[in-house]
């Protein structure tokens, strides 16, 4: 073929390779529902409240505040995710968190010692609860509910005694640090170079490390997914990276708060999908008789558990407590619950065995999104609430909805309409005349009627097959043949 | 219609996941006498009763159900409840913490001004019943408080004030003792008087004889014959329920050599807390290296119990004895004790026990032996997948890609990746525990051959089946339990199943 004829059939073929290139795309999200669900729900929160606020909701100022307001939820919610994953559940985090915060701000403040001191006793505390939570859930087997219900009203107590049922300030610069401060800048022209870096190498880790999975797939004779899929998440990685590093830049550049946070999820998201405790905890979540069976001590994982779960706590108090640069007795209601809905949102079932702590993370920054949006559009702030509220449920409605997802491949159906199209036309007018048919015979009461009804059951079962046959077709079923 | 059958179901087909486990069955009941299905475990006796009581509704299944001669649709339980076809399970439906005379009445409660319920004619009425059934016991009691023959008892109260006209028991007397089981024959025989018909499902052929007016005969899903009164004994019975020809189910293998014992247990007693009595008594069994041996006996013999027990007692029952595994007395107090002494169980319920349905075929695989796939804690997906490869071309697992999830394969295939996750733990010891439940001749003698390659290799394999010719085709030797005690020991060559089905039935 000549240079000139090539070109003309791609210029031809170009607007099916768009089409093309949108049926993939669409085909996958779509199979893929599950995992993406919560992403499209996150834009579409961002670019609504975007839009009624003139855009200072995605603004460098607000951005970052949302940030930091959501660092305590979020490292609540990775905890949480494992306590879920388990099938457990902890009310007591809320509660637990404020008292710890306490803890170490009368340590430091009130009785004058070391930061590290108080943090220290604080971890011991927060092991030994979890440690108890743990035996009496998995040895005793008291329901979890009921067990963190009770350490929940528990720790509402100790926090009133540590605070002396009083509102404690504190100035002391480790909390500074912590709650308002940020890492070293070095700007120019107003803008954080050291952000922007940070920003850049990400970008280049995520291009790489996607890039090198593929070759590992391949390797392992692991499937990838499409091409057009995976250009398209990196592309919008990319965009979701540089405008995150950008409007972090323009103000202050990274928080502390925004730093331990990523610190905690990476280092959950690699215990989880990286290790051996990992696989144990899903597999103790996924079918716990199973587990058991298979020599994994199902009461030693709850433990572990709950002392991660408690050590997260003791994280999250602090981070609130230094962010407010306070503790008070009114600290902890409800922590516990944004987490718990966070992780839902996340897509976690709380039948076990399924949830991710970068999901819970999304469902964290919906939640507060929704707070902060709400508050800076002026929306009647009684509403919040009920807002949060739908949203929990809506999210959980949409993942038992989108639990048996067929898989979909809209460029195969494309071809297997071209193919089947005709027979399918056929067998629908044949299904009509056999219903026509047999409407006829009811009205006259013929004796034969079921054999009837019988015909328009097998025209109809014919229809059936042909329409489930081009629901099914695949593209490389085509493409091979 | 002929008004002589109370009931006809005509060429019922009911397909799962790579089985058929009806195969156009046809039975017909006649009016007011006792029939008996009667098959081995597996045989669809339970699927067709479920079919019938419209457990599996109308349209899930192929073929009619005629009941009193007309075609019936059923939808669910309640449907088959209200045309007078009551079903009394195995697991006894009653609500352990109510009364009994609540228990009767529980779901059809007498009612006055329309919802309020009636409770001083509720009382009046479940005496009424009560005294049908011949149960003298104070209505106020807890029905958790009763024993087992006293509860079927209560069911069968609650059925009569439902109006049954067909009464289905599904093995009931297969919990009880001699006495209460005599009761309740006798009181079936008492019930046909005042016309109600019963079909009965039952392992044990001795109540056979004794009550039963018909029989029908199901073996894979088909039916094989239907015997009245005066053809009924029990030899042509057993004839029915095992015939076929083994040889073309079970691949051959070599005579049996002999080698050292791997596995002994002395003197194995297992307590029960929660059941309060022995699950198994005084077991003594004996393994050898190479060597397939076979638990066989009925359901709720205690077979999955001995199993159990051997393998660290993860129910946590009460154990005395001792276990001997190569020469060395162990104390094997979790699976994870018995694992590291090579030992593998692969359980008989595969969905509950065994596999992690939502996980990938791979990750299952590897569950039981996380250290040989990671360092430091740290999981090598590079090992984890190629031995994943390994398994799934060896065992030949059928599957578009080891990151299948578990839960979309056929039965056979979930029941490879469940023998796979254990070869991967590196057995010496395998106990297979009903190794071919639920899946298709064809898979069956996969894992068969499977078993064979893995003795060849030296490995010991201990299998627990309730299908007598599984037994007799594929092991070395054979004990037989009944009621937790070790009745009898068989090598292969005297064995047959007559012998063993005498048995197990004491």
């Amino acid at each position: 073929m000549s240079e000139n004829g090539k070109t003309k059939s791609f210029m031809e073929k170009l607007p099916w390779l768009i089409y093309k290139y949108f049926l993939t795309l669409i085909s996958m999200l779509r199979t893929n529902i599950r995992d993406y669900g919560m992403y499209i729900a996150l834009s579409v929160i961002f670019i609504a409240f975007g839009s009624m606020t003139g855009w200072v909701f995605l603004g460098p100022v607000n951005f970052t505040n949302l940030l930091n307001q959501t660092a305590y939820v979020s490292v609540l919610a990775v905890g949480m995710t494992l306590v879920i994953v388990t099938r457990q559940i902890d009310l007591s985090v809320g509660y637990i968190g404020a008292f710890l915060g306490a803890y170490v701000v009368v340590a430091v403040e009130n009785q004058g010692q070391s930061v590290v001191v108080a943090l220290l006793g604080a971890l011991v505390i927060t092991v030994i609860v979890g440690i108890i939570k743990g035996l009496f859930i998995a040895k005793i087997k008291v329901p979890a509910f009921v067990v963190t219900l009770a350490g929940m009203f528990i720790f509402k107590g100790f926090l009133m005694l540590k605070t002396n049922n009083r509102y404690i300030p504190t100035s002391h610069p480790f909390f500074q640090k912590i709650g308002i401060g940020y890492l070293t800048t070095y700007e120019v022209g107003g803008v954080d170079l050291i952000t922007l870096i940070i920003g850049g190498v990400l970008l280049l880790v995520v291009v790489i490390s996607g890039i090198r999975g593929r070759k590992k797939n391949v390797k392992l004779g692991i499937p990838n997914e499409k091409i057009e899929l995976f250009i398209t998440k990196l592309v919008f990685m990319s965009a979701v990276l540089t405008y995150l590093s950008w409007t972090l830049a323009s103000f202050r550049g990274i928080s502390y708060l925004l730093l331990i946070t990523v610190v905690v999820v990476a280092v959950y998201h690699f215990m989880t999908t990286q290790t051996t405790l990992g696989r144990r905890i899903y597999a103790v979540g996924g079918n716990p008789d199973a587990a058991e069976l298979s020599g994994i001590s199902v009461e030693k994982i709850l433990v572990i558990v709950m002392i991660s779960m408690g050590i997260l706590a003791l994280i999250s108090g602090v981070m609130y407590a230094s962010r407010l640069q306070n503790t008070s007795p009114n600290h902890g209601p409800f922590w516990e619950l944004y987490a718990i809905a966070a992780a839902f949102i996340g897509g976690c079932s709380a039948a076990g065995g399924i949830g991710k702590v970068v999901n819970a993370v999304i469902g964290s920054i919906v939640i507060m999104s929704l707070k902060n949006g709400m508050a800076l559009s002026g929306v009647n702030a009684n509403i919040e609430s009920i807002i949060l509220g739908s949203v929990l449920l809506l999210a959980v409605v949409f993942d038992i909805y989108t639990r048996n997802v067929r898989p979909v491949d809209l460029v195969g159906m494309h071809y297997a309409k071209k193919e089947y199209g005709d027979q399918l036309k056929e067998a629908k007018i044949k299904l009509k005349e056999a219903k026509l048919e047999f409407m006829q015979a009811k009205k006259e009461q013929k004796e034969d009627v079921l054999e009837y009804e019988y015909k328009v059951t097998n025209a109809q079962g014919a229809y059936n097959k042909l329409n489930e046959k081009i629901r099914i077709a695949k593209e490389e079923d085509f493409i091979k043949a | 219609m002929d008004n002589d059958n109370i009931l006809v179901m005509k060429s019922i087909t009911k397909l799962f996941p790579g089985v058929r486990a009806l195969d156009e069955v046809n039975i017909h009941v006649k009016r007011g006498e006792i029939h008996f299905i009667v098959g081995e475990n597996g045989a669809g006796k339970s699927t067709l009763m479920k079919v019938l009581s419209g457990i599996y509704p109308n349209g899930s299944f192929d073929g009619d159900i005629l009941f009193d001669g007309r075609i019936k649709h059923f939808h669910g339980i309640k449907d088959s409840v209200s045309d007078g076809i009551v079903i009394i399970n195995q697991e006894l439906a009653l609500f352990p913490d109510l009364t009994v005379y609540e228990n009767v009445f529980v779901g059809h409660e007498v009612v006055k001004l329309g919802k309020i319920v009636d409770w001083s004619k509720t009382k009046e009425l479940s005496k009424k019943y009560l005294d049908m059934v011949g149960l003298d016991v104070d209505i106020y009691r807890l029905a958790g408080s009763l024993g087992v023959g006293k509860q079927q008892l209560i069911e069968i109260a609650k059925a009569l004030s439902q109006n049954v006209k067909l009464l289905i028991l599904d093995e009931p007397t297969a919990a009880l003792n001699e006495n209460d089981s005599a009761n309740l024959l006798q009181l079936l025989v008492e019930l046909k008087k005042e016309g109600i018909t019963s079909i009965m499902i039952s392992h044990k052929l001795k109540e056979v004889e004794a009550i039963a007016d018909s029989l029908t005969v199901l073996r894979d899903g088909k039916t094989i014959i239907r015997m009245d009164r005066k053809d009924i004994n029990e030899q042509e019975i057993i004839k029915n329920m095992v015939g076929r020809e083994i040889e073309d189910i079970f691949p051959k293998r070599p005579v049996y050599k002999g080698g050292e014992v791997v596995l002994e247990t002395v003197h194995l007693n297992s307590f029960d807390t929660d059941l309060n009595r022995y699950i198994v008594s005084d077991a003594n069994i004996k393994l050898h290296k190479g060597e397939v041996v076979g638990i066989s006996g009925l359901m709720g013999a205690g077979r999955t119990e001995l199993a159990h027990s051997i393998f660290g007692n993860p129910k946590n029952y009460k154990i005395s004895g001792k276990i001997i595994a190569f020469n060395k007395a162990v104390n094997l107090t979790s699976p994870k004790a018995a694992i590291d002494q090579g030992i593998a169980y692969v359980s008989e319920d595969r969905k509950k026990d065994g596999l992690i349905l939502l996980e990938t075929i791979s990750q299952n695989i590897c569950i039981a032996n996380l250290k040989k796939i990671s360092k430091f804690g740290i999981l090598n997906f590079f090992k984890q997948n190629t031995y994943a490869e390994k398994y799934v071309r060896d065992i030949d697992i059928r599957t578009p890609s080891i990151l299948q999830q578990v839960k979309n394969l056929s039965g056979g295939n979930q029941q490879k990746v469940q023998v796979s996750k254990w070869l991967f733990s590196e057995p010496k010891i395998l106990i297979l525990d009903e190794p071919t439940r639920g899946i298709d001749v064809g898979a069956k003698y996969e894992i068969y051959t499977i078993i064979n390659n893995l003795v060849a290799k030296g490995m010991s394999i201990l299998i627990i089946s309730s299908e007598l010719p599984e037994i007799l085709g594929m092991c070395d030797r054979i004990y037989v339990i009944a009621e937790g005690i070790q009745t009898a020991e068989f090598d292969i060559k005297d064995a047959t199943a007559e012998k063993i089905m005498e048995s197990a039935t004491i």
